[in-house]
């Protein structure tokens, strides 16, 4: 709730509306019955005047009820929209601020859900609490209040009927607490079965399996129908037994009136009145009850969203520093574990490249590869030693240097949904044509762009689903040396290349980008046999650093792989 | 209209087989709804009984023979008419609830019963998330409305029933009066829901390309990092933010605004009701005590009339919602069924070879994607399908597993064409593995004996053996037992290839289709994965699908595909002495010192 009160102070004037128009409502609602009462009064008296100003009364009251009704949903709306949407500004823009590790620690798809869903939750809950939630106590106080005046005498009636529909309420709710965490359980298990059967129903239909999956997700499927029967023939409890505790409490207090009336005449007036106050507040108590257990689903929303503006980026960078930095790289001794990993990622990798140089890594799955290239990038800080940038300490570069220096080609670096070129100038704000085309030239994308209707003005779809894998991959590159980088890692990036246009990539990297020093991370030898330097990784440890020819000859851990993808025997000629 | 039609055949194939507790449930119903709509009278009644007490019990003269026991009888009365409300209303409930989950339980069964049953081309021409969406929000919104909706509406419906009879029973011209405002508000609300409806289409499509957005850039959050984007992508994001709350504020106020204004109403038309009674009851013949109990009654009705009107629009929507969801979840049951071919012959191991004769194919009409292939395995043999992407090999495989059928041509087992076999025989002479090992929840060992569930332990472990990975799961805590679920999985995509490996290898295939894995691991895990393949092919016929001709250096005849054609066939030597396709896509992909 606290995260909201600032949300809700700059629109001070609609919450304050919003208010007043509800407390308006409550007025029109509960001051029917006393207007009644008094129309009754004024039948019994013949009093044909009172009865009809008073009727004409209860005719402005309905209209302003109507009025404030409808001014209250437009208030409560504007309040919670504007709420929600300011309230989500502020979570994009500080997730933007996050680093990489923030990301991971959160995972993209969980924030994606906190900036859709849950807002979406705390919206619908802030319009609820001002268009319901303060009704509630208002009416129940109001009609308690007034049933109170109108019959002081029976407020034990009222007392009584409240302690029963509460505790029926809450013994109810108690033993079906349980069973709806069971039905979770059950519906979680019945689409998992749903979705394995679906992504696996080659597999399914090819080992003849239909009939037992069928039995198995049937035993499933009933288990959920007991619980929900259970949870449903429980519910069909609870309605009756208020309805019927209320009309008790109706039926004894006009017993009560009978027994009094000589000493209260007017009471005889008062019945209508007094027993529309019973139903009222019997209904807020059961909103009351519901509106609980829907406040208690956006709690968990905003504890989601406090979480996540909460947490302060796990890495800063320096606001001032040299603005240009070359394309050197140096490792020293430089461990690194990810959070909440017990064994270390890197451990203790040293090596120091040239600018211009190309360096190669290669290791099996998981031997640190990717963790190495993000250390450049820093997308993440080493526990211990340095990484250095052109002969500076990542740590005391600004975001912006390093930023424009490095340029990383993930294996799958989609484009964002625009067209080519505006990809392109996110990167290079003043792209030309002609520099564009340079890029693409080298990355061997100009061949399929310049084929294309609209060429760079050609559209991106989400994910960049319009484009084939290897196109998508010579896209990703173009983007990746358009700005000129000063370093340039090729994460897998060009797994999806044929080997002859990864072999014209990499020659026209040598020709164009001079200067850039080139890490290319590859499952395939074939990509890094013509590096500078590869680095062999197992383990998180550099085993093996030196020319293809030199490792080919002396490194084991090279020589395995290399021996998965080497030519056959009289295969080569 | 045609969703309506849809939506009442789906609910009338589920819901007629429970015809006797409906007719009860509206028995029940309209005995709880009598009780309802008559206790206003007795209170009347009551009211009427205390006021002439009070009138004798004022004159002297008649004080003693005042007396209560009337008004008391009246009261009971009253107790007794919501007892019989609450014991009818309650047992309908039940009945009810009962119903739904049966029949929600049932439609849940039917939909997966019918998905083992349908053609693998509706699962590839649908996303999981579309198919997997009938099931939760489909059947979900399909069992809300059928939870809290089915009882309103019966009460509803009784309700308004039960009121307007006692009403008019009571007395004519205040039914009409009650009843005047009806059409004013029931028109109110037709604008209302209408101006929502395109209200509401309009923010959801603005959401819809908000949360595309978000999770677009916060997806590819990495990218954003490395090539410092995200003050970019906050600028980008705030349209998208401004058109939601633009949209969504018109949405919110159409959709809101209607249970206020049928409130408001509601509350209209009782002070109406109330003027209107005391004129009557002032200017009328009536004597106080009646005049008094007339509108006491006409009041509880007033409120109890708009009640149903109020609880029928707002199930408006749920409604809508079932009415889709039943669409759509009877959509897939329209689907046609694979042909099972149950008189066919049975197919009992292979005794000759696999031919594949001629063979079109298109999976669209129009977009032909194999033209004309043939291709002849002997029983032992081991043939290997290479070719770019798109060039048609799995599509070969496709079909040899009649997930297809062919458009011409034919493929024959021992001659015959294996659309004359028993579907279930082919499919269990034929065994596949894929690129994309999909296991099931359970434990390891189920998942080996998936093609068998009734083999003991020692053919699981047999197989394993076979499949190199005997040793890994006798690693693990739990050894076979270790539960296997592809939510969180603890095993890595080359241990779970293993694994399925070893599953196809239990049912001992005799026509084998291997799918190779490509990029999901490296070269090193694709050695071992290689030798267990190697044991499974061994002495049987087989198609391997290669896309790293590492693999298939072996075979005993590499076909090449391209564009659904073969190009050229033979001998991995024969081929590299050829100097076609082959030999450049080889060469492209190895390394020479």
């Amino acid at each position: 709730m606290r995260i909201l009160i600032p949300y809700i102070g700059r629109y001070k004037r609609d919450a304050i509306l919003a208010t007043l128009t509800v407390v308006l409502q409550v007025f029109a609602t509960l001051w029917q019955p006393r207007l009644l009462q008094t129309v009754m009064e004024a039948i019994m008296a013949q009093d044909k005047t009172t009865v009809f100003n008073h009727g004409l009364g209860l005719i402005g009251l309905a209209v302003l009820g109507i009025a404030a009704g409808i001014a209250n949903t437009v208030f409560s709306a504007r309040l919670a929209l504007n709420v929600a949407t300011d309230l989500r500004t502020d979570l994009y823009g500080h997730v933007q601020t996050f680093a990489y590790a923030d990301v991971e620690a959160f995972s993209a798809s969980n924030l994606v859900v906190r900036m859709t869903n849950d807002i979406n939750q705390i919206q619908q809950v802030v319009m609820a609490t001002f268009q319901q939630v303060a009704r509630i106590p208002l009416v129940f106080a109001g009609a308690l209040a007034l049933a109170l005046i109108t019959m002081p005498m029976q407020w034990w009636v009222i007392a009584l009927m409240m302690i029963v529909i509460v505790a029926t309420a809450v013994v109810t709710f108690k033993l079906m607490s349980k069973l709806f965490a069971q039905t979770q359980q059950d519906l979680e298990d019945v689409n998992t079965l749903a979705r394995e059967n679906l992504m696996g129903i080659r597999v399914v239909k090819s080992f003849v399996q239909e009939h037992s999956q069928i039995t198995q997700f049937a035993q499933t499927s009933d288990r959920l129908r007991d619980v929900t029967t259970k949870i449903g023939e429980m519910f069909a409890v609870l309605m009756p037994i208020f309805f019927l505790t209320a009309n008790i409490a109706v039926a004894g207090s006009v017993y009560l009136v009978g027994a009094h009336l000589t000493a209260h005449p007017t009471y005889l007036a008062a019945i209508s009145s007094f027993t529309s106050y019973l139903t009222q507040i019997l209904f807020a108590v059961i909103n009351g009850a519901f509106m609980m257990t829907f406040a208690s689903r956006a709690f968990i929303s905003m504890g989601r969203i406090h979480e996540v503006l909460d947490h302060q980026p796990s890495m800063a960078f320096v606001p001032a520093g040299p603005a240009k930095v070359a394309g050197d790289v140096t490792f020293e001794h430089v461990t690194f574990t990810y959070p909440g990993d017990t064994r270390p990622t890197l451990e203790d990798v040293s090596f120091t490249a040239k600018a211009g140089e190309m360096v190669g890594i290669v290791g099996a799955t998981g031997s640190g590869k990717t963790t190495l290239a993000q250390l450049i990038a820093r997308l993440y800080d080493p526990e211990r030693g340095r990484v250095l940038v052109g002969g500076v300490d990542v740590r005391e570069l600004p975001e912006a240097t390093l930023r424009h220096a490095v340029a990383y080609v993930l294996q799958r670096s989609t484009l964002f949904s625009g067209t080519i070129a505006s990809n392109l100038q996110q990167v290079q704000p003043n792209a030309t044509p002609a520099v564009m085309a340079r890029a693409a030239e080298i990355a061997q994308a100009a061949e399929f762009i310049d084929r294309l209707p609209e060429a760079y003005d050609a559209p991106v779809e989400e994910r960049s689903a319009n484009f084939s894998g290897g196109q998508k991959q010579r896209l990703a590159i173009t983007r990746g040396v358009i700005a000129d980088p000063e370093i340039l890692i090729l994460d897998d990036a060009t797994s999806a290349l044929d080997a002859r246009s990864e072999k014209l990539v990499q020659e026209a990297l040598d020709r164009e980008l001079t200067h850039t020093t080139t890490v290319v991370i590859a499952e395939k030898i074939a990509s890094i046999v013509r590096a500078d330097q590869i680095l062999v990784m197992d383990n998180g440890r550099v085993v093996g650093t030196g020319t293809h020819r030199e490792l080919a000859a002396t490194n084991p851990v090279y020589q395995e792989i290399y021996a998965t993808q080497k030519a056959k025997e009289g295969g080569q000629h | 209209m045609a969703d309506i039609r849809n939506a009442g055949k789906y609910y009338a194939h589920y819901l007629a087989r429970y015809w006797k507790g409906f007719i009860a449930t509206a028995i029940l119903i309209g005995i709880s709804t009598w009780c309802i709509v008559v206790a206003p009278t007795y209170l009347g009644r009551a009211i009427t009984q205390l006021t002439d007490y009070l009138q004798l019990w004022n004159d002297p003269v008649t004080r003693a023979s005042a007396d209560l026991a009337s008004f008391h009888r009246t009261l009971i009365t009253y107790v007794l008419l919501y007892v019989g409300d609450a014991s009818a209303l309650f047992v309908a409930s039940w009945i009810l609830a009962r119903i739904t989950a049966y029949s929600t339980g049932t439609m849940r069964v039917g939909l997966f019963r019918k998905m083992q049953r349908m053609k693998v081309q509706y699962f590839d021409q649908h996303t999981d998330g579309d198919i997997l969406a009938r099931y939760t929000s489909d059947l979900d919104n399909i069992f809300n409305a059928l939870n809290q909706a089915l009882i309103d509406i019966f009460l509803a419906i009784a309700q308004l029933v039960g009121i307007l009879l006692m009403m008019f029973d009571q007395n004519v011209q205040m039914a009409w009066v009650t009843i005047a405002s009806t059409p004013l508000a029931l028109g109110a609300a037709a604008v209302v829901m209408r101006q929502a409806s395109v209200a509401v289409n309009q923010q959801q499509t603005d959401i819809g390309a908000m949360n595309g957005y978000i999770n677009e850039q916060v997806t590819g959050q990495k990218v954003l990092i490395t090539n410092g984007l995200q003050q970019d992508s906050v600028r980008g994001f705030a349209p998208y933010n401004a058109k939601v709350r633009r949209s969504a504020l018109k949405g919110q106020i159409w959709s809101g605004v209607l249970m206020p204004l049928m409130a408001g109403m509601s509350l209209l038309n009782t002070a109406i009701v109330i003027f209107f009674g005391s004129w009557l009851a002032l200017n009328g013949q009536m004597k106080v005590g009646a005049a008094l109990a007339l509108v006491v009654v006409f009041v509880n009705y007033a409120q109890q009339y708009y009640q149903p009107l109020t609880t029928l629009t707002s199930l408006y929507g749920m409604i809508q919602l079932a009415i889709t969801g039943a669409r759509r979840v009877s959509e897939v049951r329209d689907q046609p069924d694979e042909l099972a071919v149950p008189e066919g012959q049975v197919l009992d191991g292979l005794q000759r070879g696999v031919a594949i004769e001629d063979v079109h194919f298109s999976y669209l009409p129009g977009k032909e994607i194999l033209h004309g292939v043939s291709i002849d395995v002997a029983k032992g043999e081991m043939v290997a399908l290479v070719g770019p992407t798109g060039s048609g090999k799995t599509t070969v495989m496709n079909l040899l597993n009649r997930f297809y059928d062919v458009d011409s041509g034919r493929i024959t087992f021992d001659g015959t064409d294996i659309r004359d076999f028993t579907l279930a025989s082919l499919r269990a002479n034929v065994g596949i593995v894929l690129q994309d090992p999909q296991l099931f929840s359970g434990t390891i060992a189920d998942n080996i004996r998936f093609g068998a569930p009734a083999a003991g332990m020692d053919r699981v472990i047999a197989a394993a053996k076979q499949a190199n990975i005997h040793d890994f799961i006798s690693g693990l805590p739990q050894g076979y037992e270790t539960r296997v679920s592809d939510e969180q999985s603890v095993f890595s995509a080359g241990q779970k290839q293993l694994m399925s490996i070893a599953r196809t290898i239990l049912t001992d295939p005799r026509l084998l289709i291997l799918d190779e894995a490509t990029s999901n691991v490296d070269t090193v895990t694709e050695a071992k994965i290689q030798a267990a393949m190697d044991n499974v092919i061994q002495g049987r016929t087989s198609f391997v699908i290669a896309h790293r001709l590492k693999t298939i250096l072996n075979a005993d005849k590499i076909v090449v595909l391209q564009s659904g054609r073969i190009i050229e066939q033979g001998t991995h030597a024969a081929l590299l002495a050829a100097d076609g396709f082959y030999a450049e896509l080889y060469h492209n992909q190895m390394v020479f010192d």
